[in-house]
Parts: structure tokens; sequence; C-alpha cells
């Protein structure tokens, strides 16, 4: 083995070769519940994409997709084949692997956060600078990033011995870079991504140790932000207006979180059945994106969305309970760290689709149709995979 | 080794804080946000189910209504009264047109063109962009129509080069409707508005039988306004289409009363429009019902010129709305049924009731007499009760008396049938409850209240209402009263509408002519028929200017003052009025007519007996050869009677000579000497009086040169025909053609000194011109 090198941060063909060959005799085979519900809730996400997109296919109000009802249905499920392998493949994977290349995906992600805001190589949509386009298909860096904060602030953690207590040498790293990032987000502006982002940092800190008080300090000073903004910005007032009563301006500001309403509200017990979603008729927007959730119950009612929900959160569950029974302290920070965004995405979406927060876009993992955030979210299960092969079996 | 080197870097195991932690991100994540989440769905899924479902339907369903066809009004024989016909609604979606990116100006101007709308109008309407409605023209022909289709096909050409139709261009089914017979019977029959549902008459009485139930068809659509995809989501409700109603109405009958009050409304110079009724006397029908002061039914808002320029004339300095206020005050004029919704005092015409009250109880019998000396005096009046006659009647036999309407006579009568059985004879002939009859607005009579009536120290009230006063009915309800007088004594329920069809034309319901309840006995009725027939056959009767020759018509004048008007005004207007029927063996039909504050100007004396009575004998003149029943002429009426010239022409002069004679007309000369007749005068198939001289011209032609009408007024039948002779022309007869010292010619259809050819026939009317009193 020639090129072996010391260092803990490089790696090269060989080594990734080395890697394979040798886990696969050493390590323990994948989770079979974690990797069956992740499966199911993918063909099932698929399946809603089909129900949900037929008809803005169909009709092609923006003149995309040539009229081809199925347009959006086979571009999610070629994603879905390639997420297959993309997750399986990740699985295979050693957790050392992942711990060495987390300060790389950390510099790459940070390069394509400042890379997407040039013209020219970001693409701006309704005013937001967040898409990469790949000609093939586009992407948006944030998604990168979500991963890169996971994995690098395992990194960190794990490297400081006595629990972040030290502010200086403890925390200021983790806010310097938590700064950074959220700063390239601002200027997009993608204020969902610095949510999830600044939710998923603070919990791996949390995690990691820090001490409790700061996340007290840090709710009061959020909370504090939260009512300034308030007071200053009318932008932020008319959120909360629409949210708290979506139907005063049910034609304009209100019309989404209206529309999404009556999908879920008409659905009932029992829904209209699959495919039979009246509201997918051009009314509600974004169905087969952040309010796929709506049509899947108004389709298929409150029964359906319980089983679905229960799925996600066996799924999330189990999750952490792998993180929980491995033994390597990187690897359970960066299961509980992915679990955990997992979780915050289903959650969210939820509640916006349901008005129980204020609108924003946020999408359902492994339902919303788009192709690169789908194949990252496979990623991320195949890397808890991979972590789930080296928990002990019990005897 | 790599498996060494791999341990070396592998980090510590995870803490217990970490492992308590993790547990918790579980516990918040896993389960307590789901508990919460799934709370949420359960409120709006299951709680507030119905409440999202139906506002979700809400925009989801578009409903498009079938209009049902309203059904047709016809008259006793079929003829078509009043019909829908389908039209267009033209509308525009400026929703869709903002959609599908149609141009607001070519559409606005293209409608424009064709349906003569304001282009700035429709321009105007397209912007209304959350709207998919916007009229822009009602009730268009279908020629119309189509010309909109024919540009809503046309299109437009896109900017990618497509041809496109005008989606936001919308032509909907609709009906309007039509009134053949324009303004004839136009109070009875009503009026629809702009949502085709009746506002008036019988089209708001029998509006929701009329009008059927509108369909619907209910699609879901996406949010673009096109159907929903794969979605079988499309509901029909038929149309029921609106039942047609047969009247009672006859359009013939109703027209020859429009046309004699009209003449009379003219000759009298009625200030205050005029009334009639002709009513079937055995079943209450009503085969006319007329009111001057009329309007077009398809232009029911038009007032007539000459009203319009005198409310011009009379609103000089007056604000917009007090115009405004005179122009609706004269469309409510023009719209009301006067021979419903008006009441009045009846006057003498009401002695038929106590003259049929005082025989059916007994308070008088065919042979009492009554002496009049010109007044009564009467318990509870200070003054004696004057009769229209001051001089007074003399003896009077019963029938005498009513010939007279005599008050001296009837007030006794009235006395003695007595407050009580009067007014249970009021109420059997349902005098003081409305009829009931099949249209809205019916008034109600005014009686004094039963203690002020009853009051045995006055009986002024009493006395009053014995012949027809202080007291107020409307025309329907006397004439249905009358009507039962005449019919053997039985009240029955008047009524307008005889069937109910269905709209395939089967018959959904017939109306039975309803016996309210027998008030006199059929032998009262009888002696009431031959009493009343005095009134009109006898000369000395008030009623002759009703006769009608070849008819024994039964009658009764009456001539009463408007007195709320008089109390308001403090002027004198009257109401003329007539009843009569006819025949008097077997009544038919009665007629009712009232001719309202008659301009003393007119020439003809304000009365009952010139105006009323000759209006009513004309109708009945016109009605009763309709209606079928035979005239019997008696020896005297057949030798002034109205005969058909024969066709002469062609026959040989003794012929001639005797197919005239055998018509009832005489031969005055033959002129030429040509075998056979070439020309007659007056031409075959004129109406001239019997006796009339034909002039025969056999090869030689006619002298036409035009001669000059003489003056035919105030003299006999019998003279006017001789003076015409003298000139080379004719006369026939309208009137009282009866044997009378007094009755003479009032009128000539051709004015004096107008220029004619010979052989003309000049219509003259008779009356009786001595039988003017308020009576």
């Amino acid at each position: 083995m020639a090129s072996k090198t010391e260092s803990a941060v490089s790696y090269s063909g060989a080594r990734l070769a080395d890697y394979t060959e040798d886990i696969s005799g050493e390590r323990g085979p994948v989770d079979l519940p974690f990797t069956l519900l992740s499966l199911l809730l993918l063909t099932i996400g698929v399946v809603m994409v089909l129900s949900a997109s037929f008809a803005r296919a169909y009709y092609d109000p923006t003149n995309s997709t040539g009229g081809n009802a199925t347009y959006y249905f086979v571009r999610q499920a070629l994603f879905a084949l390639c997420g297959v392998g993309v997750m399986f493949a990740c699985s295979r994977f050693p957790m050392s692997f992942y711990r060495q290349i987390s300060g790389i995906v950390m510099l790459v992600s940070l390069a394509l956060l400042a890379l997407v805001l040039v013209p020219g190589i970001g693409e701006k949509v309704n005013g937001a600078r967040r898409w990469i386009n790949l000609k093939f298909t586009t992407f948006q860096p944030s998604e990168i990033t979500k991963i890169a904060v996971i994995m690098w602030f395992a990194v960190l953690i794990c490297k400081n011995k006595d629990g972040l207590r030290d502010f200086k040498h403890g925390l200021l790293p983790f806010i310097i870079l938590l700064g950074i990032i959220c700063g390239l987000l601002v200027l997009e502006p993608h204020m969902s991504a610095i949510i999830i982002i600044l939710a998923i940092g603070l919990v791996m800190l949390f995690l990691g140790g820090l001490p409790l008080y700061w996340f007290i300090g840090g709710g009061l000073a959020a909370g504090t932000l939260l009512g300034v903004g308030y007071a200053i910005f009318p932008y932020v007032r008319d959120r909360f207006a629409a949210w708290l009563n979506p139907f005063a301006d049910a034609s304009d500001t209100g019309w989404q979180i209206v529309q999404s309403l009556y999908a879920i509200g008409s659905g009932g017990m029992l829904g209209l059945g699959l495919g039979n979603s009246r509201q997918k008729y051009l009314y509600l927007p974004e169905e087969h994106n952040d309010f796929i959730f709506s049509v899947y119950c108004e389709e298929l009612g409150f029964i359906g969305a319980m089983l679905l929900l229960a799925l996600f959160a066996l799924l999330i569950i189990r999750g952490f309970w792998l993180s929980m029974h491995v033994r390597d302290r990187y690897s359970a920070l960066v299961g509980a760290g992915i679990t955990t965004h997992l979780a915050m995405q289903v959650i969210l979406n939820v509640a916006v689709c349901t008005n129980s927060i204020p609108c924003t876009g946020i999408s359902l993992p492994l339902f919303s149709y788009g192709g690169t955030a789908l194949l990252l979210q496979m990623a991320e299960l195949g890397i808890i995979l991979s972590l789930s092969r080296d928990i002990p079996e019990k005897r | 080794m790599l498996f060494k080197k791999r341990r070396t870097e592998k980090s510590a195991s995870p803490n217990r804080m970490m492992l308590r932690r993790t547990l918790f991100l579980m516990i918040v994540c896993g389960i307590v946000a789901f508990i919460a989440l799934g709370a949420r769905l359960f409120q709006l899924q299951i709680l507030d189910h119905e409440t999202y479902e139906t506002a979700a339907v809400d925009q989801q369903l578009r409903e498009t209504t079938v209009t049902a066809k309203r059904g047709t009004i016809y008259d006793r024989n079929m003829n078509i009264l009043a019909m829908s016909a389908s039209v267009s609604n033209i509308y525009i979606s400026p929703a869709e047109i903002q959609a599908n990116e149609e141009d607001p100006a070519a559409i606005a101007q293209g409608l424009s063109e064709i349906l003569g709308v304001d282009y700035a109008e429709i321009l105007e309407k397209t912007t209304h962009t959350n709207s998919w409605y916007m009229t822009v023209a009602r009730k268009v022909e279908d020629d119309v129509a189509d010309q909109v289709r024919a540009f809503k096909e046309a299109g437009f050409t896109d900017k990618d080069g497509n041809h496109k139709i005008y989606q936001g261009v919308k032509i909907e089914e609709a009906s309007k409707r039509y009134y053949p017979y324009s303004s004839l019977a136009c109070h009875v029959i009503g009026f629809v508005g702009a949502d085709d549902h009746g506002l008036a008459g019988l089209e708001y009485y029998y509006d929701d039988l009329l009008s059927g139930t509108d369909g619907r068809i209910v699609r879901a659509t996406n949010a673009n306004g096109t159907d929903m995809l794969f979605t079988d989501f499309e509901d029909y409700y038929d149309a029921v289409d609106g039942q047609s109603i047969v009247t009672t109405i006859d359009e013939t009958v109703q027209r020859y009363l429009e046309t004699r009050l009209a003449q009379a409304a003219e000759d009298y110079m009625l200030r205050d429009g005029a009334a009639g009724i002709v009513m079937d006397v055995d079943t209450a029908a009503i085969l006319g019902m007329a009111s001057v002061g009329s309007f077009d039914l398809n232009d029911y808002m038009a007032i007539d010129p000459e009203t319009m320029e005198q409310i011009e004339n009379n609103s000089a300095g007056l604000t917009i709305e007090e115009h405004d206020a005179l122009v609706e005050e004269a469309r409510g004029e023009m719209w009301r049924n006067k021979a419903l919704t008006e009441t009045y005092e009846p006057g003498s015409v009401f002695k038929i009731i106590t003259l049929a009250a005082g025989l059916e109880c007994g308070a008088t019998t065919m042979e009492s007499s009554y002496f009049c000396g010109g007044s009564i005096d009467v318990l509870g009046r200070t003054d004696p009760l004057n009769c229209s006659n001051l001089a007074g009647h003399g003896d009077q036999t019963l029938t005498e008396a009513a010939m007279h309407s005599c008050n001296v006579a009837f007030v006794t009568i009235g006395l003695r049938i007595g407050a009580e059985r009067f007014y249970d004879y009021i109420r059997a002939f349902g005098l003081f409850e409305r009829t009931g009859v099949d249209l809205t607005g019916e008034a109600g009579s005014i009686w004094w209240d039963e203690d002020t009536f009853f009051d045995k120290s006055n009986l002024s009230q009493l006395a009053a209402a014995a012949f027809g006063q202080t007291f107020t009915i409307t025309p329907l309800q006397l004439i249905t009263a009358v009507s039962a007088v005449a019919n053997g004594g039985y009240l029955m329920k008047p009524y307008l509408v005889k069937e109910v069809l269905n709209a395939d034309g089967t018959v959904a319901s017939q109306t039975e002519p309803t016996v309210v309840r027998q008030v006199i006995s059929e032998e009262t009725s009888r002696k009431c028929c031959e009493i009343l027939e005095q009134v009109v056959g006898n000369r000395n009767g008030t009623g002759v200017n009703a006769y009608v020759a070849g008819y024994r018509v039964c009658g009764k004048t009456g001539t009463s003052e408007d007195v709320t008007w008089e109390v308001a005004h403090g002027t004198k207007k009257y109401i003329t009025s007539f009843l009569g029927f006819a025949p008097a063996d077997d009544p038919k039909v009665a007629v009712l007519i009232l001719l309202k504050d008659p301009d003393p100007a007119c020439g003809y004396g304000v009365s009952g007996g010139t105006m009323a009575a000759p209006t009513v004998g004309n109708v009945l003149a016109d009605v009763l050869p309709y209606l079928g029943v035979e005239p019997e002429y008696d020896e005297g009426e057949e030798a002034i009677v109205d005969q058909r010239v024969p066709k002469l022409v062609g026959k040989t002069p003794s012929e001639a000579q005797a197919t005239a004679e055998a018509a009832g007309l005489k031969v005055k000369s033959v002129q030429g000497d040509g075998a056979a007749v070439t020309a007659q005068l007056p031409a075959a198939n004129a109406k001239v009086a019997a006796g009339s001289e034909v002039v025969l011209y056999c090869g030689v032609e006619p002298d036409m040169e035009l001669v000059e009408v003489p003056s035919l007024k105030g003299m006999y039948y019998s003279d006017a025909r001789v003076v015409a002779g003298w000139s080379g022309l004719y006369v026939r007869g309208e009137g009282t053609m009866m044997d009378s010292d007094n009755i003479l010619t009032v009128s000539q259809s051709i004015e004096e000194g107008t220029m004619v050819e010979p052989g003309t026939v000049i219509t003259v009317r008779l009356n009786d011109a001595t039988k003017v009193g308020i009576w």
C-alpha cells in the first residue's frame, strides 16, 4: 500500500479501495428495520409524486413539462433508483472514512455557498439565488451544508475533550462557522435553510455536551430577536398575520395555506382515494413539493396520515436508537445529527402544511420532488446504515 | 496495519450525558412532536372536516344553470296570450380572458359592434379579472347570438401562431316573454321582470307553476376553470319546464270589451279611466276583464306619450325625485286593474241585490205597489231622503219602481227587510269578503260596522245601503253577486284559470266551477230577471240604451258620486255604471262597466243610462252572437235591424229583386236595360238597415261622383235612412233600436260634409238621450 499517508483528512482512491475491502469482511449487516422503513417511505413518496404532480405536469402552466403528465414522476423515480444505490453505497463506507472527509465536505460546501452567489452560476428564482444549474438537474448547495455541519461539528466535538465548557476554544469556533454559513445564506437569501442549519448546529452542540444554560440564554436571545424582528419588519408581521388568520387574505398571502387546509380538511377520515385529490388541480401550489403532504392527506385521509406519520416516527426513533447503540462517539454524533435533520424536516413540513407554524419552504424528506435533494437524503440514510453495521450483535 | 490504524483513529465511546441527550431528542422528535401533529391533523381532518370540505367543494365546483322554459298562458280557445321564446344572454369571463391571454380590447370592440353596447363599458368589465361572470347583454335574439358565437369561434391567433377561440366570451341560454296581443288583457295577464319571474297579474299569481324548476350542471373544475382530468365529477339536475295555464279569458270577448271601453273613454271624455268585466253567469268564469289606462305587455314600463307629455308639462320646477315620483304614479295608475283592486259605491246597480233580498225574504212581492212623492222620511235623518225624480214617480208596481230606479220604493223595501236580515243577505252574497279570485290585489269591501248599521234609532244607513250608497265594494264582487241573482241563486267563486297543462300538453288539473252557496231560490231569481228585463226592454225603463235588438237584456243603471274624491277635492266626480245580463229567460253572460269621471262637456248627459248602458248594450250586441246566442227579432225589429246585402251581380233584374226582398231590402231602381245586373249599390256583403233601397245597374256604369254626407243627427232612425238615401248613401244603426219616440240618432260614423262615394254605408248611433239621471 504505497500511497498510504498519515494525514487524517486526505484520502486517495487506493485507500477507498482498502476501506471497502476491509469493511466487507469485518463489519456486521446493515440495520434491517431502518433499511425497510427507508425503502417503504421512499416508495410511497415516489407514488405520491406521481399522484400529486400529474395535473400540473399536464396543464403545464409554466411551460416546463411539455404537457407530459408523468414528467415529474419519471424523473423522481429515476432519482429514487439512483438514491437506493447511493444509500447502499454509503452504507459500505466505514464511519472513519466519513470522519476523514468531514473537513473536505465542509470546505466544499462553503465554496459552493459562495459560488451560488455569483451571477451566472447561481440561478435566481423568485428573487433568491439558491440554485446551481447542472444542466441535467439543479441543486441547492445549502442541502450539502446541512450534512457538512453535522459531519464537521461531530469531528470538532470529538476533538474537544473537555466538553465545550471553555468558550474561546470550545464554543467560539462553532459560532464563527455558523456565522459564516448564515451570512452566506442571508445573501441568497434562504430563510428556511438558515433555520434548519442553526437548529442542526444547536442540536450538535447539545449532544456534544454544551451546558444547558447556553440554551436557556440562547432561547431568550432568539425570542428577543424574534420580537424585535416582529416589531421592526412589516414583512415578518405579515407572515405572522397570514399564519394566525390565513383566511383574511385567502386570495393572496393566505392562498397557499388556505388551499393546503382545504386539501387536508377535505380528506376527512378515509380521504378521497389515492389519485383523487381535487386540490392538486392547480389550486394548491407546490403540490408535488413542499405541500405534497397536503395532497397525501386529501387522498388518504386521517388514517393514511397517521400511518405515514407513524412510519416516519419509527424511522426517526430507529435512527436515534442506532445512534445510542453505536460505540463510537463520532458515529453517535453524526447518527443523531442526521436523524434530527430528518425529524426536523418532517415535523416542520407537516407543521407548515397544517398551518401549525408560519409558512416557510421546507420539503418533506423522501416525498418532495427534487432529484439532488433526494440523493443527499439517501446518502444521509446510507451513513446511518453504515454506523448501524458497527453495532455489535447482541448475544 | 490498516486495521490497527482504524482502531486508533476511532474516537472515544459516547458518554452518559450524550446518551441522555440523544434519548431526550428521540422522545421529543420521535414521539412528542408526532403526537402534537397527529392532534392537529385530527382537528383538521375529523373535527373541522365539513367546514374545509364545503369550502373546497365550493371553489372546485362550477355550476351552470339550465333555464326551465316558462309555461304559456292561453285564452279559453287556446290562443296564446303569453309565451316564452329562447334568447341568449351574452356575458364575459374576465378571469378567463386574462388566463388565456385574450385581448380585452379586441373582445370589447367585437362585442360592441355586434351588440351595440358601449365599447368603453365592455372594456371596463374586462378589468374585473376576479370575476367569471360579467353580463354584457341580456335577452338577445338568436340571430344576434349566432353572430356572437361566430365571433367567439373566429377567435384570434396567439403569439405562437396558433388559432384560439375566445374562451372568455360566453353565451348563455335564457328565455324572453312575448305577448302576441300586446296590451290585450294586460291587467289580467301581467308581466315578468328581467329575472323571468312574474311581477303582476296571472304571471305573478301563478309564477311558481309557470316558472318550473331551473336545472343545473355541476362540474368539477381546476383552478383555471376548465374541467378536471380523469374525474367523472359531473352532476346533472334536469330542468323541469313550467306548466301552462288556460285562462277563462276569451280573446274575442276581451277585445270587444276593450274596444267598447276605449270608445266610451273617448266619447264621454273619461278623466279617470274605466273598468269592465264580462262574466259567465253560470260558472262565474271571467271571460273578459279590462281597465282603461292600459299598457303594452311587451314594453310594460312605457307610459303612453300623452300622459308623459302631461307629466313633463306639470313638472316644471320640480326636483328630479318629484318628477320621478309622478312618473311612478302614472305607471302605477296604468298597471292598476280597476275592476279588482278598487272599491266604489255601486249606487243604483245595487238595487238588484236589494230587490233579490226583498223578494226572497218576502219584504216585497211582484204584486207590491209603492207610492213615490219625491222623497221619504227616514228615522234618524233630519231631512227627508230625496228620490232622483223630485216630482215623484207616483204609484208604481215593483217592476215599475225598478224601471224608474225609484229610491223611495227601494228604501221602503230595504227598511222592510230590516238591518240584520239585510246584512245576512249581504254576507250570503259574499259582499263582506273577497271573492277569492285567482289574481293578486283584490280589494276588500268597506261596510258600516254592525252596531251602527243595526241601530234601531237611526235607519239612515240601512236606507242608503238599500240603494247602493255609504259602502264600497269591488266591481268583481258586484258582478259575482248579480250573477248569483241571474243564474238561479247560486253564488259562484269567480276564477280566471280553467286548466293547468303540463309541459307535454297533458292536463294537470282543471278548475271545476265552485258553488259557494245558494243565496236565493230559483223562483226569486226568475222574478228578478223578469223585472230587470223591463228596466231595459221597456221604453220607460232607465236602461233602454242597453237594449240589443233580438235579445232580452236585463240590467240596471247606476250613477254614483265618488264620495272620497269629493271630500278630498271638493269637486264632484261621478262613476256611471251599468250591469246587464242576457238572455232574460236563461242568462248566459253578464257585463258590468264603470265609466269614471266623464266630462259633462262631452255632450252626453252624465248618467249610467246614457253612458254606461249603451256601452254595455254594445258589448252584449257583440258578445251574445259570438257566444252562440241566437237573436229572436220581433216584427218591429225585423223591419229595422241591419241586413247583409246579398250578391246581386250576375242575376237577372227580376231575380235580383226577389233576392233583395228576401234579404229584407228593397230595390230603388234598375239603371240600364241589360239582361243581367252588372253592378250594385251598396256592394255585396255591406250591412245596411233593413228596408234600405238597393240600386241595380244593368249594363251601365254607376255614377261614382263623390257626394256630400248630410247631417243625420237628432232624427228618428227611419228618417235618417231616408235622408241618407237622398244622397245615394245608406245607413245602419248601432245602439238602441227600439220603437220609442225618444230614441234618436246621436252620432254618425262619417261626419257631415265629408265627400264620399255613393253607396257608402254610414253607421249612426241610436240613443234615448232622455235617460239622464242620478240612477
